[in-house]
Order: structure tokens, then sequence, then C-alpha cells
């Protein structure tokens, strides 16, 4: 499969702050790939790089076999993390001008917008000036501003930050929709949920600095936690548990699981886990008892939490920053 | 130019022109004026209110005044009087159609216009008192009167006393001090300004007759009064303006009116789309749409579309003012003081400034987010727009001077110079006009090229807006 994006040793630097650093990835074609990292990791500036918006200081990139996004901008679906319509402009209009603007022929693109409207459900506001949408519908009109050139390549930026569970189920479909035709899309996101829903690869920054590239059957082997979530009839099971053959050792669960005296079971190298957890049932009454399953969450808070335990080197920048990164996201669980 | 380019330019221009504001500001401005002169016009010709009633007079002189002012009021004098207004009024015109250098063809136009429009002053009657009359008494009839009272009431009704005037024999005859005295003349309330203005034309007209008859030099001289009159009429100039080529109409007002006009219609037309073209940037980067443009064209593109659709804007008020200037010129027969040169001028001159300012303002509504921030940056581009209305005066005066000949090569003022100069009375060296055009021409590309990389960094900065060295650093950095 060849690659919709390559992309070497790309660095940008906004005066002091290094926004990007030495970022290499490659985007093969075809695929959904999420884009996660906290906030400020430098996820809108590569897009906007990939996007040929703003220009790297060093390193490579190639969009669609071409060597910058402004030849293939046509091929291109963009939907930025800032959204933006024109307040007076008619929806039928703006999306008929941002069309135009991406080569798409005038012939027969009335009918099309007209059909895409009725898709998202925006059938009545065709006539609408922008300024009356509420913000989710025009998000709605953004997207079909990303998708009616029919690009081979989309990329969106918080696509889904101020939808309702409505719209955010529609546009998970509209997106899946767009994956089955083939294209590529790529995605930022703070959602894991969303990511685990739809993405084929994931890619991680922060700080600039790529911390995962790889498909979600990857992560979630390399991530398995190996353990067991259970929730024991009374607080005395824990002893036995620890008791149990290849349980290496018990820990109380993290987060809303400390309130419910769940713990956690982790399970030593080697044992199979289906095993393990039969012989936890039949040590101990249990009210819960569980495979404990990697999500991304997990991934992604372990991944800023080892940041910042990283060699000072690395750190020059913005250790402290770090620290409070990494402390605001344990905070969150 | 790129198709996208065009696509940019083409929406910039309707959504600046298809809008109510553009219309009414734009479009109806000339309308209305045209209709406020119209109006005024109409008003002008309306007639005053008719009055029916007397003016008495009390001749104190014993030379007949009184008689000679009731032989004003009969209505062949009136009469005579209305073709005698009218002939003078025509007289005046044609002295400043002259002055303007209008045909024969428009002289009687004119004339034809105002033909019949001088009513004469009739349902005026004169009532000579006795001399000895008492003054108070016949004064509480006129405050009696009414003087908007319709004419025409019912027959052998008693006309109202309109007016009363006094005339003491020192009006007539020179004191020893060589000078005449006031005659006193008592109007009805309410009277018409114009109606109490003839009324006392004729009273001043018969006492200076009266005067002329009694100077003893005129009777010993034998001499009709009419004659002495005409004889005092202060001439008029016939003025023409002596060139190398030969002579012609002298127009020391349109040598000021026309370059004026011409700075005007430059300096509207530039601000103007100047104006929309820094508003539709601002608006594109604080409704952040900027940033889904950026990904289907490029900055260049899109600031040259900009630029280009804003251009259309201009060139499209610089057709419809320059538009009614002309057709109003062609109305009056005045079209040959314009140059049909100084309309091709007007166009490239508009380009350069345009591109100047646009290039300016595209830079401005870049780097800042809402159009209050814009205001620092925009000082000194609002006080480089000021500086043709103090040059106006001094360059149209002397458009060949030192002081005109440098201003015209310093970028930025040069074109509204250059067409003060070109549209005044003087020739301009033929080598100063490709001179300043190629001056102009170089510094909106030098504009031009700054804008660009400051658009290109601007247009994605959000936050603090920057100052004047932050824009020049963005135009060192990109």
């Amino acid at each position: 499969m060849s690659d919709a994006i390559v992309i070497e040793g790309l660095t940008k630097t906004f005066g002091p702050k290094v926004a990007v650093d030495d970022v290499s990835l490659r985007i093969p074609a075809g695929t959904v790939c999420g884009f996660i990292g906290p906030n400020g990791a430098g996820k809108t500036t590569t897009i906007r790089m990939i996007m040929s918006i703003i220009f790297p200081d060093r390193g490579r990139i190639e969009v669609l076999g071409r060597s910058s996004a402004i030849e293939s901008k046509d091929r291109i679906g963009y939907l930025p993390e800032e959204r933006g319509v024109y307040r007076k402009m008619r929806v039928t209009n703006f999306l008929t001008y941002m069309a135009r603007l991406k080569g798409v022929d005038s012939r027969g693109l009335k009918d099309k917008i007209r059909v895409w409207l009725d898709r998202v459900g925006l059938a009545d506001a065709a006539r609408k000036r922008c300024e009356e949408l509420s913000k989710g519908m025009q998000q709605k009109v953004q997207f079909l501003a990303a998708v009616l050139h029919e690009p081979d390549l989309l990329i969106l930026d918080e696509v889904f930050s101020g939808l309702d569970p409505v719209n955010r189920r529609l546009m998970r479909q509209l997106i899946d929709e767009q994956h089955r035709l083939g294209r590529t899309i790529i995605f930022s996101t703070h959602n894991m949920y969303e990511a685990e829903q739809l993405c084929d690869r994931i890619f991680m920054i922060h700080h600039g600095r790529k911390m995962l590239d790889a498909s979600l059957r990857e992560i979630l082997a390399r991530f398995d936690p190996r353990a067991v979530l259970v929730e024991p009839m009374s607080d005395d099971g824990i002893e036995a548990i620890r008791a149990v053959d290849g349980i290496a050792d018990v820990v109380r669960g993290v987060g809303a699981g400390a309130r419910n005296h769940v713990y956690e079971a982790k399970l030593e190298e080697g044992v199979e886990a289906s095993a393990a957890l039969a012989r936890i049932a039949a040590a101990v009454p249990v009210r819960r008892l569980e495979l404990k399953r990697v999500n991304l969450e997990d991934v992604f808070i372990e991944l800023v939490e080892r940041s910042g335990e990283r060699p000072p080197s690395r750190e020059e920048l913005s250790d402290a920053a770090a620290a409070a990164a990494a402390e605001e996201a344990t905070a969150n669980v | 130019m790129s198709s996208k380019m065009l696509h940019v330019a083409l929406r910039e221009f309707n959504s600046t022109v298809l809008t109510k504001g553009f219309i009414l500001g734009i479009v109806m401005t000339p309308v209305i004026i045209v209709l406020v002169v119209a109006a005024v016009g109409l008003v002008a010709a309306l007639q005053g209110p008719k009055v029916a009633g007397t003016v008495a007079v009390i001749d104190r002189t014993g030379l007949g005044v009184g008689e000679a002012v009731a032989q004003r009021f009969t209505e062949e004098a009136a009469k005579a009087e209305a073709e005698q207004t009218e002939k003078a009024l025509a007289q005046t015109m044609d002295r400043t159609a002259a002055r303007f250098g209008s045909d024969e063809k428009q002289r009687e136009r004119m004339q034809g216009l105002m033909a019949g429009r001088i009513k004469p002053l009739t349902h005026l009657s004169v009532e000579v008192l006795p001399p000895d009359a008492d003054v108070e008494e016949a004064k509480a009839k006129v405050a009696a009167a009414d003087a908007k009272k319709a004419p025409g009431s019912a027959e052998g009704e008693e006309k109202p006393r309109i007016a009363l005037a006094v005339i003491d024999s020192g009006v007539v005859y020179m004191s020893e001090e060589g000078t005449y005295s006031t005659f006193d003349l008592f109007l009805a309330p309410k009277m018409d300004f114009e109606i109490a203005g003839r009324i006392e034309q004729r009273i001043r007209e018969a006492i200076l007759d009266a005067r002329i008859a009694a100077d003893p030099r005129v009777r010993a001289s034998g001499m009709d009064p009419a004659d002495v009159r005409a004889l005092t009429k202060a001439p008029e100039a016939n003025a023409r303006t002596v060139t190398k080529d030969g002579e012609r109409k002298t127009s020391e007002i349109a040598s000021l009116v026309i370059p004026v006009g011409f700075m005007v219609l430059l300096l509207v037309a530039v601000m103007t789309a100047g104006q929309y073209l820094l508003t539709t940037t601002i608006e594109e980067k604080g409704s952040r749409v900027m940033e889904v443009l950026l990904s289907a064209v490029s900055p260049m593109e899109l600031m040259v579309g900009k630029i280009l659709g804003q251009m259309g804007v201009g060139l499209l008020i610089l057709v419809l003012y320059s538009g009614l200037g002309m057709a109003s010129l062609v109305a009056f027969s005045l079209q040959h003081l314009v140059d049909p040169m100084n309309v091709v001028y007007l166009v490239i001159f508009f380009l350069i400034a345009f591109f100047l300012i646009a290039s300016f303002m595209a830079a401005i509504g870049s780097a800042v987010t809402e159009l209050r921030e814009a205001q620092t940056l925009m000082t000194p581009v609002m006080a480089a727009m000021m500086v043709p209305w103090i040059l106006w005066m001094p360059i149209s005066r002397a458009p060949n001077s030192l002081f005109s000949t440098i201003l015209s090569f310093v970028p930025g003022v040069n074109p509204f110079v250059m067409m003060i100069r070109l549209s005044g009375s003087e020739r301009v060296p033929a080598w100063q006009i490709p001179a300043s055009i190629l001056v102009g021409v170089v510094s909106a590309m030098l504009a031009a090229w700054a804008a660009a990389k400051i658009f290109r960094v601007g247009v994605l900065m959000y936050g603090k807006p920057p100052d004047f060295r932050t824009l020049v650093r963005w135009v060192r950095m990109a």
C-alpha cells in the first residue's frame, strides 16, 4: 500500500518554543489515522504544515505523492480546528464557493450540495445565512465544505468537539463512510473513545515529539495491562486473591474503581489470563470479575506521565509544563 | 491569473457590492444628490404667494414721486419690469456661461428654461395719501392687514393695505452735507420677502428718477433721466485667457473645481474600496474562515484575489461617479472642460493609488483580529489620505511650481498630486507623467511585496495585535 502522507524529520519552532520536534511519520493510503496528544502537543501545527499553511523549519513532507500539499490541495479536504464560515453568506453560496475554490465543476454542484445538506439534516438551512446556524450546524456545514470535492485525503482537526451525541454518531458514520470509499482520513482528537471506535492507526505526539505510532491492534497488544479487575464481596478477600497462583500483586483500583472497592490483580509473566480468572473465581466470592482491557486513555495517560520522567536532555524546554500536563491528565482520571 | 484568484475576486466583489449598505451608500448617494438638487430647483421655481392689496404712499416731496410710484404699479409697468428682469438675468447667465465656455445652443437652452419664469407682480395698486396724512393712522391700517390673504376676495371689499412708504423731500434733494436721507417703508406682518423686495425696488427706482429729474445740472443739460441711469451702470468684463495657441475663454472657477473633482473622485474610489478590503480581511480572520480558505488557496492567491475584487469595486465607484459627473457636464455643455485623456489618467492613477492603499489595508487587515485593533495601524494611512486635501489649493493654483513637481514623485501622494495637476489649467511637462506613473507603479509593487509577506504571517496569527516594528519583522522573516 502506498503512503498518503510521508513526513521526515519535521521541525517547527515559534520563537523559543519548539512546537514540532523532529517528527517522522508514514500514513498508509486508505487508513483512518487518529492523531492524539494533549493540548499544545503540536497536533494543529503538524496538520497546518501538512496542509502547507505554515512551513516547517526543517524536514520533508510528501502529501499524496507530491512534494507539498499546495500541489494537491484540490485532493485534500480540510476541517481546521478553528471553525469559520462567512457569517453573512448563505449556506448554499458558501458551500458553492468552497467547492469552486477546490476546483469542483459548477455543473451539478447545486444538486450535490442539496443532497449533502439533506444527509446531515440541514436541508432547511440551505437558504439561511451562516450566522443563523447553531455552532453544531456550522460545524456540519464545514464538514461538507471539506468533503464536497471528494478528496482522497481528509484531514479533520478536532472534528467531534462541540457536537451533541446524536451528531457525534452522525459524524462517526460519515467518517466511516468516507473510509469505506477508500479515502485516507486523519483526525485529531482528545476523545479516546472516538479514536478507538474509528482508527486503524494511532499517532500520538507530546511536546512536539512522536510518542506513539502504531496500528490500534498493535497498541492493544503492546499495552495489554495483563491484569484482572476484581471486586470481592468483602475486603477480606484481598489476601486470598493475592495467594492465588499466578497473581503477582493486588492493588487498589484507580479512579472510580477505588470508591467501588475494585482491585487490580496483576498477572505474573507467562500466566494464561483465562486460567487466572477461573482460579480467582474459585478462591473468593466476587461481585465482579473481568479481564482488564487496555484503552487508549490509559495508554495516553501512561505515555504522557512517562514523558515527565524522561532524562533532562529531552526536556530542556518545558519540564514544568510536562509535569503540569501529566498532573492534569492524572487528575482527570 | 488562476481561476482560484478569479473565484476569490468574484466573491469579494459580489459580497461587497450586493449588500444593502453598498447599494444605499454608494449607488444611492448620487441619486439622492440629484434628487435634492432637482427638488431645490423645483422649490425655487415655485411662485411666491399671490398678494393683493394696496401700497400707500405719503409723498412729502411735492415732486409727484407718489404718482411715479403708482405708475410703476400699473399692469403694463409690471410686465415691462418682468421683461427687464428676465433680460438682465439672461445677460448674467450669458456672462457666466462665457466664463465656462458654453456653446450657443446651451445658452439658448438655458434661456428657454428661464423664459416666462419671471412673473410680473400684479394685483397691487398704489394709494397716494395726502402729504399731511397722519403716519400713525396710516400705519395702523398696515398693521391690521393680512398679507397672506388670498386675492380675488369678494368684489368691492376693501383691499388690505400691505405697505406704507413715507417719502420726505430729503430723499430726493441732496442735503448740504452732500447726502440723501432714507425713506420709511412699513410692511404688513407675514409679508413675503420677495414681494416686499420688489415693492421696495419700485419705490427706489421712482425716487432715483425723481432725483435725476430734480437735479438742476441734468435739467440744464436737457438729458433724459433714463440716459443718466444707463451712464452709471458699471460694465462687466468679457474675460479671456491668451495663450500661444490663441484665445480661450477664461474659467478660473473651472480650473479649481475640475481638479478637486478629480481628486475627490480618486480619493473616494480608493478609500472606499480600501476600507472594504480591510473589513473583509478582518472578517475572514476574525470569523476564522481564513484557515479553510488557505486550505484551498495560497495566501498570495487569496490576497491578490481580494485586492482584484475590491479593485472592481473601486472601478465601479469610479465609473458611477465619473459617469455622473460627465453626464452633468454634458447636460450643461461643459464637457470641453475635461480633457478625455484625463479620464484615462484617472484610471491609471486610480490603479496605482488603489494597489498602494490596498496593500496597506490587506497587511493591516491580516495582522489584526478586530477592526478596533486596526485603528492604531490605520492612523498613518488616514493621515496620508488627508494630504491631498491640504495640497489641493496650492497645487491647483500653481500646478507647475517646484513644490508641485517634487510632490508628483513622492510615493503615496503622487497619484493625487498628478491628478490635480493634469486636470488643472496648465500643461504638465510631458516627461513628468510617465515618470510619476513609474514612481507610482514601483511603490505599489514594493507595497504589495511587503504586504504579501505580512499577509502570509499575519493571517494565522491571533492574540495581541502587532505594532509597526512587529510588522517590519514579519516582512524580514517571511
